[in-house]
């Protein structure tokens, strides 16, 4: 009765081969690797899961097919067969006999290029793959480590050769920006208790709790917990998955819910020591959960080395790892998404192109999480009012299953949240009744006290909403991978209790220690946000590296009647983003023109100058004018915020998986260079549409023609592979406990995976812009309308990177007129690459009903595509990043005033999903504090005058950054804007450093 | 006086500088000017007519100009690339140039060009308080030129600053220039009327004479001016010149002054353009002024109560 259909079947590539020495030497290896696991004890109980030997079968062949081998894993024993049986579970196939003897001795960083690069593809079943991998680890893994420890000797010693000793001076100026702290010039209407609405009184150094916690999050090694999967593994090992104990087919809802349910009340409580907030994510310090469902099974080729891998390492304890292997991966190893889709659509073209990772990423593969759930209904209902509603709209549906479902599951859900919370209580009181300190000890007889209360009943003070979105925040990540889940507008929600909180203070002195206390309390918060990092594979340093899991936070803004939202609260989030400078929460300001002041607007720019990188900064305006088409309702629209990196989402209605997938526009152009052929991946999967060489194309619209249909094909594959991944979400993983707080849901009987939000959309975020537009700026202008290049001869150029052509790469960067330059024509271009965009997918129906959304922002995905591309007749050179967002080129012109403008003046109609738009600007060592903010507002102020989205600063200069990469011991916290998330710039791969390190930087 | 008075180059139009005044301001660099500096950081703009300047940084020795010149003036063996002497300024180089290393310098601009172009900053001029700033070069060398483009750019209602050397005729300046102007930047390089004919060119007797009227006339409103001394190591910057210029400042009522630190990578410029460096060869100033020898620079006229 599994859900599952037969094995996929592979064909060999060819039934009569010639051995090669390559074939003779990897079969005399695997039969070592064979021996060792048949009759090593120690190593033969690896194939043995607590519900029996773990059997599958791997193929491995090149494309020549002059090698074939396959791996057979078979009740314990582990055989190698020199022909490659009709069904195997897994085949790995090589570009070529060099690259199988390339993967023998490569590094594991090498290994994964490998991977991208296409020398090595893998077809079918991934988890056993990894499981694999596994295997090869655990007798390979004191040679991986070293070969990763000296990887990054390597390294280091190459950074020092050229930068030997760290300048101070420039570490020092980082330091020394949080020590200065402007004075605000006016009070905002709306700011009723802070008298100094810059809190510059404050510093970290006030709040020794707080620096405790960061330092904490600095200096402790994120450890993998296997709490939430072990959990949930085994009420399924004891109730089912496909079927219940009655053998009668599960309902995936319900499932869902009695798991969440024995999930939440058997956690551990755990509050972590001197914290103003109980609850945590995990039992560690700083832990990654692991959602088997998911992508979890990705982690197992790395269990032995992650913990020694230069790329954010995690240790995984000697216990983990035994739980992990034995008892949690095997019974999900099919049991997963990718693997559903696969098995029952029979690895379709879409998943193909998908994980050959140089087109599209699709992030169901991951999970759906990027939304904001209800916390006001949360804090004004608790979990209690929210079942009373359910069980009152439960009453219309007697007579249908689903809803039926669906509302019960939401109620398992609440109940789980609840017994979660009570057990928080509890654990309080225990611990205060055997606390010696006295101050500690008041401090959980409080938090007791508000467990008890929240999240079962109504927050009454700020403490108690404090811990009730956080209680609620540790619930939905019990539900489902937090990668963008956000958490919206915590400035105003929690507003109304701070002034509750307030109007009952007297004197001056208790209001004054009450704010601190407030600041103290966010700060306790943001810290809290920060005590999980996301599952990351190896693979995916490379292609999202240094990200956390994106919790944006939203300030500011207009309320939804449109009066000025910035009020205490936004100032008391920012003293906290101020003081911190982490990268999670990634915290974005909305400005709203003629209604919020420059006063705030000026704190934003002393907070990025300060911190370097954050808030990313809105356009209030534009973001809405640019979701008019979707006919959301006026007070909806004015609630919104944004989701992981910047995307807007209708705080607690609205299911707009706003990062559903990461598109790379560049795929389609080099394929409407190579009619349907990708270069680097050397794989014709798209149309024909014409051939250069032959002279196909007679006018610059005849190849422009030739890119849309590329591609449109290649955004119909991932639309094709993005509703795949989506049923496999609503049988997997439906998400009762999020769909009780978002709005539409109780009332319509439907699981947010089905549809049963308000408002319902997917955004897309497309990656190149820029790079596209100067490419077809300069096929236009040299090949069509000035005829000083042929279009053979330029492709030539780009096929050979250029490097016979240093003329022709000449013209194209200097006599092309670029994005970001100032040219009239270049922004009709950018506009009309971004309609086709927009109306393409606009018209492509959408599975939960309402649309798909474009938006120009790459989180750290030019990097990785800009990898894995060739050259662009736009003169970038093959590897080389493509540009940031939609930011211009850094050539296009010297005048940041050109970027600005021409950024602004987009067509934002085109443009519904958001962009990511980076400045790089240096303040001069000599300046006042006041005139750097005076410059940065000014910049800020007129380009949203001139109706630009949205900006995000990096205010650093090179300088700085290669200091940093040298000697990152002395850059711990330096924060950098990627494309819509913020990182450490110490933690990023040396791709992005160095592509952060090239952004055009304008001094000010 | 030139001939091409009234139809002057333009250098270039420089937008977003932070450092020529208030605010965000769009510079307006002329070409030509009355006095040859030795230390002159602009080097390209002290002659009125037209140039041409080779970057090697940008060259990709594709030769296509060596080859495209009819007079065979450009050779890798020329000192400069282009040898001057032969060039008849055809420009067919320039054209063909793909990679930008060779580019003209100067172009002829009409006003409403100009203005034009700066119209599309007013936005940044409105939220920073900047404006447009006359440079060069010398702008007053192109009166009549100069007082039609102010006027055209005032009545955008766009905040005007002139940056003058000082050499010009009065009554022209007042008339035609001055009542455009919100403020001038007024340099005043070396107090000895000798050594200013030594270095710049010409004496400094009519600069400071204008200094004097015009500081009297601002003193009744209308336009702000503000004295600047350009510090170049042993020439400008010396306790003798600085404390005679801090002395003559304070007979004239003056509080505030700005000093403009000497930045030697104007040295390269003048390869670019094919002159030798006019400080001499050997006698190049290659260095940056440390920060310990400005505060003492400041100090000096603070003494006179001049806030530098």
């Amino acid at each position: 009765m599994l859900l599952f259909q037969p094995k996929t079947e592979f064909q060999s590539s060819v039934s009569k081969f010639k051995f090669s020495p390559t074939h003779i030497l990897l079969n005399t290896l695997l039969r070592v690797f064979a021996v060792n696991f048949n009759l090593r004890p120690g190593l033969n109980k690896y194939l043995k899961s607590d519900q029996g030997w773990i059997n599958f079968t791997l193929g491995i062949q090149t494309e020549s097919g002059s090698v074939q081998t396959a791996v057979i894993f078979n009740n314990g024993r582990v055989s190698i067969s020199k022909t490659i049986p009709p069904h195997v579970d897994t085949m790995l196939t090589f570009y070529s006999d060099d690259a199988v003897i390339k993967l023998l001795s490569a590094t594991p960083t090498e290994q994964i290029f490998m991977v991208l690069k296409g020398q090595l593809s893998p077809k079918g079943n991934q988890s056993y793959l990894n499981l694999f991998f596994f295997f090869l680890s655990i007798l390979m893994h004191s040679k991986q480590k070293k070969q990763m420890e000296k990887e990054r000797k390597t390294a280091k010693k190459e950074l020092l050769k050229n930068s030997p000793t760290p300048n101070t001076r420039l570490s020092d100026e980082m330091t020394a920006r949080h020590a200065y702290r402007m004075k605000a010039p006016t009070r905002d209407a709306n700011v009723k208790y802070l008298k100094e609405p810059y809190l510059s009184e404050f510093g970290l150094e006030d709040f020794p709790r707080v620096k405790e916690f960061l330092d904490i999050h600095f200096e402790v090694k994120a450890e993998v917990c296997p709490e939430l999967p072990k959990l949930v593994t085994d009420w399924h090992k004891q109730n089912g998955y496909e079927i219940d104990r009655s053998g009668k087919p599960w309902h995936p809802l319900l499932r869902k819910g009695h798991a969440y349910k024995h999930l939440m009340e058997n956690r551990k409580p755990v509050i972590r020591k001197n914290d103003l907030i109980a609850g945590t994510t995990t039992t560690k310090d700083i832990g990654v959960v692991v959602y088997p469902e998911g992508h979890g099974t990705m982690l197992w080729a790395e269990l032995l080395t992650v913990g020694n891998r230069t790329l954010n390492p995690y240790n995984v304890s000697e216990d983990t790892l035994k739980l992990l292997h034995h008892e949690i991966f095997p019974y999900w190893a099919r049991r997963n998404f990718k693997e559903w889709v696969r098995e029952k659509y029979d690895n379709p073209l879409c998943q193909q192109i998908d994980e050959r990772f140089a087109i599209y990423f699709l992030w169901k593969s991951v999970t759906i999480s990027h939304t904001i759930a209800d916390f006001p209904k949360l804090f004004r209902l608790g979990t209690s009012g929210i079942i009373a509603e359910i069980k009152e709209q439960m009453k219309g549906f007697k007579d249908d299953p689903d809803k039926s479902a669906a509302l019960e599951a939401m109620i398992l859900c609440l109940e789980g949240l609840t017994a979660y919370s009570k057990n928080l209580a509890r654990q309080a009181e225990a611990e205060a009744a055997s606390e010696k300190n006295p101050a500690r000890k008041k401090e959980l007889e409080t938090l007791a006290r508000i467990c008890a209360q929240v999240v079962e009943r109504p927050a009454r003070t700020l403490d108690e909403a404090v811990n009730a979105a956080w209680i609620g925040w540790v619930g939905l990540h019990m539900e489902s991978t937090n990668a963008g889940l956000s958490l919206g507008r915590m400035d105003q929600w929690f507003q109304p209790y701070f002034e509750a909180d307030m109007e009952k203070l007297k004197t001056d002195k208790e209001r004054d220690e009450y704010i601190k206390h407030a600041v103290e309390l966010i700060g306790c918060f943001y810290m809290r946000c920060t005590d999980h990092l996301p599952l990351t594979p190896d693979i995916a340093n490379w292609v999202f590296g240094g990200s956390s899991s994106d919790q944006a936070i939203t300030l500011g803004g207009v309320t939804p009647d449109g009066r000025d939202a910035v009020c205490d609260m936004t100032y008391i989030f920012l003293k906290v983003t101020e003081m911190l400078s982490i990268r999670d929460p990634n915290v974005n300001a909305r400005f709203h023109p003629g209604v919020n002041s420059d006063t705030y607007l000026k704190r934003l720019c002393e907070v990025n100058l300060i911190t370097t990188a954050t808030p990313s900064m809105h356009n209030d305006i534009t973001v809405m004018s640019s979701l008019d088409d979707l006919n959301y309702e006026i007070e909806d629209m004015r609630d919104w915020a944004a989701t992981g990196c910047v995307e807007p989402t209708l705080s607690g209605k609205h299911i707009g998986h706003t990062n559903f997938q990461m598109m790379n526009m560049v795929a389609a152009l080099e394929m409407a260079l190579n009619n349907g052929r990708h270069p680097l991946l050397n794989w014709k999967f798209g149309p024909d549409t014409g051939i250069v060489e032959r002279g196909d194309f007679k006018t610059f619209d005849d190849f422009f023609n030739a890119f849309t249909k590329q591609f449109a094909f290649i955004i119909d594959q991932s639309i094709d592979y993005n509703n795949k991944l989506a049923e496999a979400h609503q049988i997997f993983r439906p998400t009762p406990m999020l769909s009780s707080l978002i709005d539409g849901c109780i009332r319509s009987g439907r699981d947010v995976t089905i549809g049963g939000a308000k408002y319902n959309s997917s955004g897309a975020a497309l990656i190149g812009l820029a790079d596209v537009t100067d490419s077809m700026m300069a096929i236009k202008k040299l090949v069509f309308d000035e005829k000083k290049i042929s279009f053979p001869d330029l492709k030539r150029a780009v096929d050979t990177n250029f490097e016979n052509d240093p003329a022709i790469r000449a013209l194209v960067t200097k006599k092309v007129p670029l994005f970001g330059s100032g040219s009239d024509e270049a922004v009709v271009m950018a506009d009309r690459i971004a309609k086709f965009a927009h109306d393409h997918y606009w018209d492509t129906p959408h599975y939960r009903g309402g649309r798909y959304t474009v938006g120009f922002w790459s989180m750290s995905n030019h990097v990785a595509y800009g990898t894995l591309s060739g050259a662009l007749p736009s003169g970038r050179l093959a590897g080389k990043a493509f540009t940031p967002g939609l930011t211009p080129e850094p050539n296009a012109s010297k005048n940041l005033l050109d970027n600005i403008r021409d950024v602004a003046r987009l067509n934002w109609k085109n443009i519904n999903n958001n962009i990511a738009f980076n400045v790089k600007v240096v303040p001069h060592a000599d300046d006042t504090r006041e005139k750097i903010i005076d410059d940065i507002f000014s910049y800020v102020k007129t380009y949203f005058d001139l109706g630009g989205m949205q900006m995000q600063l990096n205010v650093v200069t090179s300088e700085t950054l290669k200091d940093a990469m040298a000697h990152p011991e002395n850059y711990r916290n330096l924060l950098v804007r990627i494309s819509g998330y913020n990182a450490y710039f110490v933690t990023l791969n040396r791709d992005m450093q160095i592509e952060l390190i090239e952004r055009a930087e304008y001094g000010i | 006086m030139e001939k091409t008075q009234n139809s002057p180059l333009i250098l270039d139009i420089k937008g977003n500088s932070l450092d020529d005044g208030p605010g965000i301001r769009s510079v307006i660099f002329f070409k030509g000017c009355p006095l040859s500096c030795v230390w002159c950081h602009n080097p390209e703009s002290k002659k009125t007519g037209p140039e041409i300047s080779y970057d090697a940084t940008d060259c990709i020795a594709c030769e296509a100009c060596v080859n495209f010149c009819p007079r065979q003036a450009v050779s890798r063996e020329n000192l400069f690339f282009i040898d001057r002497d032969r060039c008849d300024l055809c420009f067919l180089c320039v054209d063909n140039c793909p990679s930008g290393a060779l580019t003209r310098v100067g172009n002829a601009m009409t006003v409403d060009e100009i203005t034009g172009k700066v119209k599309n900053d007013i936005p940044f001029f409105t939220t920073s308080g900047g404006g447009v700033t006359f440079s060069g070069g010398e702008p007053t060398l192109f009166m009549d030129f100069l007082s039609q483009l102010a006027q055209s750019i005032k009545s955008e209602g766009i905040h005007l600053l002139i940056e003058t050397c000082g050499l010009f005729k009065l009554d022209a300046f007042s008339e035609k220039i001055l009542p455009h102007m919100d403020i001038i930047y007024y340099d005043i390089k070396l107090m000895d009327p000798q050594q200013h004919k030594n270095y710049c060119g010409v004496s400094n007797e009519i600069i400071l004479n204008n200094f004097r009227e015009l500081n009297r006339m601002s003193a009744q409103g209308g336009f702000q001016i503000i004295p600047r001394t350009p510090l170049i190591p042993g020439i400008t910057a010396t306790h003798e010149n600085l404390t005679g210029i801090a002395d003559y400042l304070q007979s004239q009522g003056v509080h505030k002054t700005q000093l403009m630190a000497y930045n030697p990578l104007w040295l390269e410029k003048n390869k670019k353009i094919g002159v030798p460096c006019p400080m001499g060869r050997g006698a190049e100033k290659k260095t940056w002024i440390p920060q310990e020898k400005m505060m003492e620079f400041k100090a000096i006229y603070e003494e006179y109560g001049i806030q530098a």
